[in-house]
């Protein structure tokens, strides 16, 4: 990530010397946007045109599945790498004035033209969509959006995805804090203690969503043992078994439960890594001052990460507002535990209604717009205090 | 360096995507290839017309794997690939047929005949203008109505036009019950609604539990629900009611199908009916239901649901299988106000290629000695939709019962597709499973509300 955003500042000024030492002039300038174009484009026309190639020979070759993709593989890495030199090549026979500023061009280009077909083009697509109807025959302008803001299961379902954005962050942020103080001051057993947090975040969240409805499994009463462990200790203790993800309300809550217990240990770490870069003289001064515990807790360590702890707050903020895997596997949004992506797929696939599918898509994109900005604006903070 | 590793990765899996693409259609291409030169070659030596189309394969797509798939391929060979020397068919089955089907239209490289699981799908595609017409592949339709009756072939009709040919059935309508229990409790199997409430009346003053009932079935839980309020229409409502409910012409709101929610409330919310109570129907799973009427003591007594169920009972597959018949039977849904009916689900052929060993194929395996045979191959529990295929062609005596009493009213008429498959699915698997868990959840003082939500998703 650090590189990705470095990187661009680093080359600009370094073209920018280049400038000044021999200015191309005009036509050197024209020639250079001409170049810069080629070399942009050059290289995914050109894998095209190999894979298309490729495809179309191995399509004639009876081979075996295997061997068809072995050579799909070679032809696809070694193929695309063998382009990308020869494009450097190629530009190094330009004169060096024109050819440097053109390199750049060469190498980030053809990313930018990928990410503009796979991801720009489909974006503004999908907001296109989302103002046609059904099948995507005619516009009938914000019908998509009357209905987003207007049927009642899209209502809760926007109810309890800021339910998920308000609760998760909080909930994560707070328990991962507290645990890396706390496991901050542990003498050998700190790492131990974090792995066993942190172990959750290897589980897929399907596979989480999977596991914890078997924690949430319910039997009716007399029909055979509770295999749920919520409710084998609840019936322990002599109670009637409850059908907890059905449990108007409550429900949303033990959906949230699996995403605090996945996600914490990721809050815990980054939290914790920034707690250990506090500078302890500042702690010692304020220690030496008087202050108690848990005033050095609240006005020297808490304001010192802050950045950290937005950035973690802001990702969390961003899962949960995309929450979708744990509610389909859990529940499948019934029973009023509708989110938002739950409601996109649904219209998109089960109703099939493409319109309505891209007007909830485009307006979890907008709502996620604001907080990626703040995210990624809190991330350069950071990152220019290192 | 980062960045040209991306890019190789998404040349990597394009290339891979590419590769599985071949494998696939690599067969098809090949014989396609073969095909056309020979036939080019006949077309040289004088052939005729048509045979210039012939590709000599014929493939066929569709959502049946594992022994249904192999059984589907073992008629095809017996029955058509055997039979003439023009083409070969293939099944392809998959689990995901329903999206890859859809990703293989939109490619451009759709089977030549797909059977679809439910008839909206076809009529789907029919209006996209995707399907070849039945008309345009020479059919007439009354030979297919004589065929399957024309009730089945009325569901792949759009603008006048038939896309849609009968395939596999299954029945719905059965309710099942522990058969040693029944013995043991001097109860006969019921043949009327009254018969029904009076045989559950029976058994809860006898100290039993006549009904397991479970609705739940994650993402689509509710939908057994929406069964029992299928069922209990097309015989209280009658098949005009019926087909009018479902083509969203009569609301849910309408006396008519209210009667049928009342009908169903009867049974969820009398006290003791139910095991567990009606408001933990919906968090019962459907696969789970019946297991507690094989507990012993049996701890319900009946469980309506579609034949497929005996594949979830207890130790199915296994060597302490219950035992059809001896362990378990099932009578068809009672008859209310003296209408009887059935309620089927079941598969429909849509044709992409108009080309007459597509005909040939569709004529041969459609036709009654490979339907019949259909019902002599193990392990399975389809029923031919064909008029003329009756009880006797079924091996399985639970099968049997169940296509012979589906036969009979499929020959009278009164034979109805699972009607939340053809609404819409914003209905059909939407709102109307949704409002199922709020009437068995919260029910019955909440019906009128409930019926006019699915009417206002209904468009009503």
């Amino acid at each position: 990530m650090s590189d990705t955003l470095t990187q661009p500042d680093l080359e600009g000024d370094e073209s920018e010397v280049v400038y000044v030492d021999d200015s191309p002039g005009f036509g050197g300038t024209l020639a250079i946007i001409f170049f810069a174009v080629l070399a942009t484009l050059a290289v995914p026309l050109l894998t095209y045109l190999m894979l298309n190639a490729g495809f179309n020979f191995l399509a004639d070759k009876d081979l075996p599945p295997w061997a068809i993709g072995l050579a799909a593989i070679l032809v696809g890495t070694v193929g695309t790498f063998a382009l990308f030199t020869i494009v450097d090549y190629a530009i190094k026979l330009l004169p060096h004035n024109i050819g440097e500023r053109v390199r750049p061009y060469a190498w980030a280009g053809p990313a930018m033209v990928i990410v503009g077909i796979f991801l720009l083009y489909p974006a503004i697509d999908t907001v296109r969509i989302s103002f046609m109807n059904a099948t995507s025959t005619e516009y009938i302008g914000f019908e998509n959006y009357v209905y987003v803001f207007t049927d009642p299961a899209s209502l809760r379902s926007l109810r309890n995805t800021l339910g998920w954005v308000f609760i998760v962050p909080i909930v994560c942020v707070g328990i991962g804090l507290g645990f890396a103080v706390l496991a901050d001051r542990l003498q050998r057993t700190e790492s131990f203690a974090k792995s066993m947090i942190f172990l959750p975040m290897a589980i897929s969240f399907i596979g989480a969503g999977i596991v914890w409805r078997f924690v949430y499994s319910f039997r009716i009463e007399g029909t055979g043992e509770q295999i749920g462990v919520l409710n084998a200790m609840w019936t322990s203790l002599g109670n009637a078994p409850v059908d907890w993800l059905r449990l108007a309300g409550w429900n949303n809550i033990f959906l949230m439960i699996v995403m605090v217990w996945l996600q914490t240990g990721f809050a815990m770490v980054i939290l914790s890594a920034a707690i250990k870069g506090v500078p302890g003289d500042i702690l010692e001064a304020a220690r030496i001052d008087g202050a108690t515990e848990i005033q050095v807790f609240w006005r020297v360590v808490v304001p010192s990460i802050m950045s950290s702890i937005v950035v973690v707050y802001t990702t969390m903020m961003i899962q949960a507002l995309k929450v979708f895997d744990i509610v389909w596997v859990m529940t499948g949004g019934q029973a009023g535990t509708e989110v938002i992506a739950e409601r996109m797929i649904r219209q998109m696939f089960t109703f099939r209604d493409f319109g309505r599918g891209a007007a909830v898509a485009t307006f979890m994109f907008l709502a996620i717009v604001p907080i990626m900005i703040l995210n990624i604006r809190r991330f350069r903070e950071e990152e220019a205090q290192r | 360096m980062r960045i040209s590793r991306a890019i190789a990765l998404g040349a990597v899996s394009a290339m891979l995507l590419a590769g599985c693409t071949t494998n696939v259609y690599e067969e098809g291409a090949f014989a396609g290839g073969g095909g056309g030169d020979a036939a080019d070659a006949a077309g040289g030596g004088g052939g005729g017309g048509n045979e210039a189309d012939n590709t000599g394969q014929v493939l066929v797509s569709g959502a049946n794997t594992g022994v249904e798939g192999a059984a589907l391929q073992e008629i095809y060979d017996t029955y058509v690939n055997e039979a003439q020397d023009d083409f070969t068919v293939t099944y392809s089955g998959s689990d995901g047929f329903e999206q890859e089907v859809i990703l293989q239209i939109e490619g451009g490289t759709p089977p030549d005949v797909a059977s679809f699981p439910q008839p909206g799908a076809v009529i789907e595609q029919a209006e996209q203008g995707n399907l070849v017409a039945l008309e345009d592949l020479g059919y007439d339709i009354e030979e297919l109505n004589s065929r399957f009756g024309e009730y089945l072939v009325s569901l792949g009709e759009y603008d006048g036009k038939h896309y849609g040919i009968p395939d596999l059935v299954n029945f719905k309508s059965a309710v099942w019950y522990n058969v040693p229990a029944f013995e043991e409790g001097g109860y006969e199997t019921p043949e009327t609604w009254d018969e029904l409430i009076a045989l559950s009346d029976q058994m809860v003053a006898d100290g039993l539990t006549p009904w397991c009932l479970g609705t739940g079935s994650d993402a689509a839980t509710g939908w057994p629900g929406t069964d029992w309020i299928e069922d209990i229409t097309l015989r209280q409502a009658g098949v005009d009611d019926y087909d009018a409910w479902v083509n969203g012409e009569l609301p849910f709101s309408s006396d008519s199908i209210k009667r049928s929610w009342e009908l169903f409330g009867d049974i969820i919310f009398t006290d003791g009916y139910v095991l567990g109570g009606a408001n933990n129907i919906s968090g019962n799973d459907f696969r789970d239901a019946p297991d507690p009427m094989f507990q012993d003591p049996p701890q319900c007594m009946m469980h309506r649901q579609a034949t497929f169920i005996t594949n979830f009972f207890p130790g199915a597959g296994s060597d302490d299988e219950l035992t059809a018949g001896e362990d378990y039977d099932f009578f068809p849904f009672p008859d209310i106000d003296g209408n009887s009916g059935a309620l089927m689900a079941g598969q429909m052929l849509a044709i992409f290629r108009n080309a007459p060993e597509v005909k040939e194929y569709l004529d041969l395996y459609t036709a009654q000695e490979p339907q019949c045979a259909l019902g002599t191959i193990a392990g399975i529990s389809f029923i031919s939709p064909r008029l003329d295929v009756g009880e006797d062609c079924y091996d399985n005596i639970i099968i049997a019962q169940a296509a012979g009493t589906l036969n009979e009213a499929l020959n009278s008429g009164v034979a109805r597709f699972d009607g939340s498959d053809l609404m819409p699915p914003e209905v059909g698997s939407g709102e109307f499973w949704n409002s199922m868990n709020n009437y068995t959840d919260s029910g019955p003082d909440n019906l009128d509300d409930v019926l006019a939500s699915i009417d206002a998703a209904f468009g009503n």
